[in-house]
This record gives C-alpha cells, sequence and structure tokens, in this order.
C-alpha cells in the first residue's frame, strides 16, 4: 500500500473534487481531497504526497500562495495548477512559483488521468535524480577511502622495503645497480604523489575553508611555499627571489591551504623554467588585497592553451624541456583561492615566461557581499 | 648506543612493516611487532618499551587512535613515546576537523606519512627516545 503514489487534490468546489476522486478510482493511486488552501497545506504537510493539484482561485489563502508553501515545504512535491480562468497570466505566474504544469478548466477524464500521470513521472524522476547524486557523493567520498587503502597502501609498502633494501645494500651493490633503485623509488614517488593529489580533489572539499579564515602573515607563507620548492630549484640551478613590500602585511586565510596552492604555483615556475634562471615572487597590498605575482622565464604557455590552465587534468603538450605533470595542481590552487573570495589569472608568452596574479582580501569578509571584480576568475584570464 | 632500545611496531600491513623493522633492526634497535590493536595493546601490557610505532588505519577504520586514546589514560603508557606512521595525512583533516594536520593524539608524539625515509625514521625515533629520557631524568 505504501508504494502507492500519493496524491491530494485542493479545491474548494466539490464537484471537482468528486469528479477528480472518480475519475482516478481504478488507478493504483491514493486520492485525498481537500476543500480549502488551509486545510490542504496541513495535509500535503503531513501526508508528503507525490502529486498535488491545487485551484488557483479559492476562498482564504489563495492557489498560488498553497504552491509557494508547498515549493518550500517540499521542493520535490511535484504541483500542477488547476485554473477556472486559463488566462496565460496566471498559468505562467503560476509556472514561476513552482507549478510543474496547468490544467484549465473545464477538462476531460482523459487529460486529468494523463496530466496525473505526467505529474507522477516528474515526481519519480525527481526522486531518481536526487538518488543518483546521493549516490554520486557517496562514490566521491568513498573514492578517497578506496583509492588510500587499495593503491596508496600496497605502494607505501614497496617503496618501504625498496628504502630498507637500498640502505641494506648501500656499498655492496654497484653504483649502476644502485642507480635502479633509485629509478624505481622516483617511480613509485611520482605514483604515489599523483595519488595523493586525486585524493586532494575528489576528498577534501575545498569549499569548506571559508568557514576557517584567520589573519595569516604573507612573508610567512610565501616563505614556507619557497622553502619546499627549493630543492627542486637548486637541482636546476634555478634562483628563487623574494620581494615583500611589507613583513607585517596579513591576509585572511588557512595558511595550509594557502601554502599548498602557491607550492604549486611557484613549483610550477620552476619545473617551466629553463635552467640557470630566475623565479620572482612579489607581495604588495593594493585596496584591501594582497596582489601576490609569481613570474618566470620559462617555456611559457601557449596562447590557445592559456583558457585551460585551471581545468582539472589539463597540462601542457609535452615537450622538450617540459618535466612530469599530473595536470592537477593549479586547479587545486585556483579552489583554494577562490575558497578564499580571491582570483588567480595568468599571462604568458611562450618560451619568455609566464606570470601567475593572486588576489586575496586582507580580511575576511564573509558576511559582507564579494566583490563583483572578484567573482569570476575566468574573467581574469589575460592573454598577452 | 648505550643500551638496547625496545621499539614495538603495530600495524596491519606485514609488507610495510617489514620494510621498517629491517631498518631499525640493522640501527641495532629491538623491534617487536603486532599486526594488529588487539595484540598490541597486550604486548604494551606484557612489557615495556621505549618507543610505539603506530599505524592509524588498521581495521575497521582508525583503530589506531583508539590505542593511542587508551594510552593516554594509562599512567605507566602515557610517557612512552608514539610515532605515529600513517599513509593517510590528507584525511586527517576529516578525521580531526579544526586542527592542525598533526593532531596531538597523544601528549608526546610525532607523525610520519608512509613511506618514510630511513634516515628519517631513524632520526626521529632516536629523538622521540632522547626526549622521553631526559624527560624522565628530570622527573627522577
Amino acid at each position: 500500500m505504501d508504494n502507492q503514489p500519493k496524491i491530494i487534490i485542493i479545491d474548494d468546489e466539490d464537484v471537482v473534487l468528486d469528479s477528480c476522486t472518480l475519475i482516478l478510482e481504478g488507478g493504483d493511486y491514493s486520492v485525498m481531497t481537500a476543500s480549502n488552501g488551509t486545510t490542504g497545506l496541513s495535509l500535503v504537510e503531513e501526508i508528503q504526497p507525490d502529486l498535488v493539484f491545487i485551484d488557483l482561485k479559492m476562498p482564504g489563502i489563495q492557489g498560488i500562495e498553497v504552491l509557494e508553501r508547498i515549493t518550500q515545504l517540499n521542493p520535490t512535491i511535484v504541483s500542477i495548477v488547476i485554473t477556472g480562468y486559463a488566462t496565460v497570466t496566471s498559468a505562467v505566474e503560476a509556472m514561476k512559483k513552482g507549478a510543474y504544469d496547468f490544467l484549465p478548466k473545464p477538462f476531460t477524464p482523459d487529460e486529468f488521468r494523463l496530466i496525473t500521470k505526467r505529474g507522477l513521472e516528474r515526481r519519480k524522476l525527481m526522486l531518481e535524480t536526487i538518488a543518483l547524486r546521493k549516490e554520486k557523493e557517496m562514490l566521491r567520498e568513498n573514492f578517497a577511502a578506496i583509492v588510500s587503502h587499495e593503491l596508496k597502501s600496497p605502494l607505501g609498502a614497496i617503496q618501504q622495503n625498496l628504502y630498507a633494501m637500498s640502505a641494506e645494500l648501500t656499498g655492496i651493490l654497484a653504483e649502476s645497480q644502485m642507480a635502479k633503485f633509485e629509478r624505481m623509488k622516483s617511480r613509485i614517488d611520482d605514483l604515489l604523489k599523483l595519488i595523493n593529489s586525486w585524493l586532494r580533489v575528489y576528498s577534501v572539499d575545498i569549499s569548506k575553508i571559508k568557514d576557517n579564515l584567520s589573519p595569516v602573515l604573507v612573508s610567512a607563507v610565501i616563505s614556507k611555499a619557497i622553502e619546499s620548492v627549493e630543492p627542486h630549484a637548486t637541482r636546476k640551478d634555478i634562483s628563487i627571489v623574494k620581494t615583500i613590500e611589507n613583513d607585517q602585511m596579513s591576509l585572511a586565510g588557512d595558511e595550509v591551504s594557502v601554502v599548498e596552492a602557491l607550492v604549486n604555483i611557484i613549483g610550477n615556475a620552476v619545473k617551466y623554467s629553463y635552467p640557470k634562471s630566475r623565479v620572482l615572487v612579489s607581495a604588495k597590498e593594493i585596496d584591501e588585497l594582497i596582489e601576490i605575482s609569481i613570474s618566470d622565464n620559462g617555456v611559457g604557455i601557449q596562447g590557445e592553451d592559456l583558457p585551460y590552465v585551471f581545468t582539472d587534468f589539463f597540462r601542457g603538450k609535452k615537450d622538450r624541456s617540459c618535466e612530469d605533470s599530473h595536470g592537477i595542481g593549479l586547479t587545486i590552487s585556483k579552489r583554494i583561492i577562490e575558497a578564499h573570495n580571491g582570483t588567480i589569472s595568468v599571462a604568458s608568452v611562450p618560451s619568455k615566461g609566464t606570470t601567475f596574479i593572486i588576489r586575496i582580501p586582507c580580511r575576511d569578509r564573509k558576511d559582507n557581499q564579494p566583490h563583483n571584480e572578484i567573482q569570476n576568475a575566468n574573467d581574469l584570464i589575460t592573454i598577452v | 648506543m648505550t643500551q638496547e632500545k625496545n621499539l614495538l611496531i603495530i600495524d596491519d600491513d606485514p609488507d610495510f612493516v617489514e620494510g621498517i623493522k629491517s631498518i631499525l633492526d640493522s640501527a641495532g634497535y629491538k623491534v617487536d611487532v603486532t599486526y594488529n590493536p588487539k595484540s598490541g595493546l597486550q604486548a604494551l601490557q606484557d612489557k615495556t618499551y621505549d618507543l610505539l610505532l603506530l599505524d592509524i588505519m588498521m581495521g575497521r577504520g582508525a583503530e589506531g587512535i583508539m590505542i593511542a586514546r587508551k594510552l593516554r589514560k594509562d599512567v605507566r603508557l602515557r610517557e612512552m613515546p608514539v610515532l605515529i606512521i600513517t599513509g593517510i595525512r590528507e584525511q586527517m583533516a576529516f578525521l580531526f576537523p579544526g586542527e592542525p594536520v598533526h593532531p596531538r593524539f597523544v601528549a608526546v608524539d610525532e607523525l610520519v606519512e608512509k613511506p618514510v625515509e630511513p634516515k628519517m625514521l631513524l632520526e626521529k625515533v632516536s629523538t622521540l627516545i632522547s626526549m622521553a629520557e631526559a624527560r624522565k631524568t628530570k622527573a627522577g
């Protein structure tokens, strides 16, 4: 019985209620009626029906208000308005307020049966969509656990044994044999990093950063980020030059994530720089915004690629000097920066270099309207 | 090393354990291993260890955390340094919202991520042990 679709008809005319009930009789529905908006609404609240028919013109609460309240109460309940004066305006008005369809009076039993069937199909689709969305969300959450357990753990164990073995065999194996160990370690390390970046994208809800912004020293986050990239830069003989306008500047942020975003971007600058060149990192305050700019004299980004650099899994075309990348760092950085109500933009000249500019508000303005200028980072992508 | 130090590893991945145990063995530590929380806790009751190397994700979930909590409540075991070795630093933020990436499970602990390089592992182990000894000397 519980699986029977539940239908409520709200109309002040008994003749309409009776005839509608009669029409649906024999169909596999549970039909209830109410003769005014107030009883109709409490019935809807109690029964949580699949489909509601609402007469637009009733004494007491008007149909349109009943419709609005039902939509507020539960947007998945499908409402269809019945209108005695089939004007386009009232129908459009009702559709705007959330009605799925409208039925002009007078109507034939067949018309009523058909619209009932369609309304219930709509409800079914809505519920299915919600269920699918939930399932997708669960998959997303479980993905982290699966990846972490089934892929990361075995790789970690392999790597740990390689570490142990190469330590034990140092001095015993020939240099060329040790080099093979190093190859294995470095490939597994790459895989582990790849898995970590997947986990970052799928499992961490970056938008939650917004809820926890506090003043963070700009000089501190930049220093930490540079420190983490430094070894890579040293290997390529690249110097990272830091210019900070004022050591006491702070931004409203989550320190760990801001450092992560900067590591990705400065790391990229190093990655795509020519050996022996310089990467410049500078920070200043302009109109309540902290502007951090990271520029390199590296391979640059082709104009046609520029709009895609912040897209998941995008990476520059493999060319001679490119190192391996997973194409995920910039996406994460962009999401982190946006969670800080900030923007990131990029300008690049192929073979000359790339400049990334990050702007993050000095103060948390979660309670205020975000400024229009920083609403959509995509608008800020400039191509030089 | 003046005297042999006793370490205990609690980790449910025997392959991983083999990888860290051999590093610790060759550094001269005396290493015991248990592969589940229950026998781990038993081992801690039976013998005094200078350091515990603890995995977090074991069995049906974060059972390592349960062990860490029990240790904190135990007067004798509270003094033992714990080195947490985990593959889930990324997800720590979920498990402990609002806490830094390095959550303080127990009074004295350090956290390293799997896999851990031999040099770093040995450094952390010896630092934690000597810190614990210094505390003991001070207290005594």
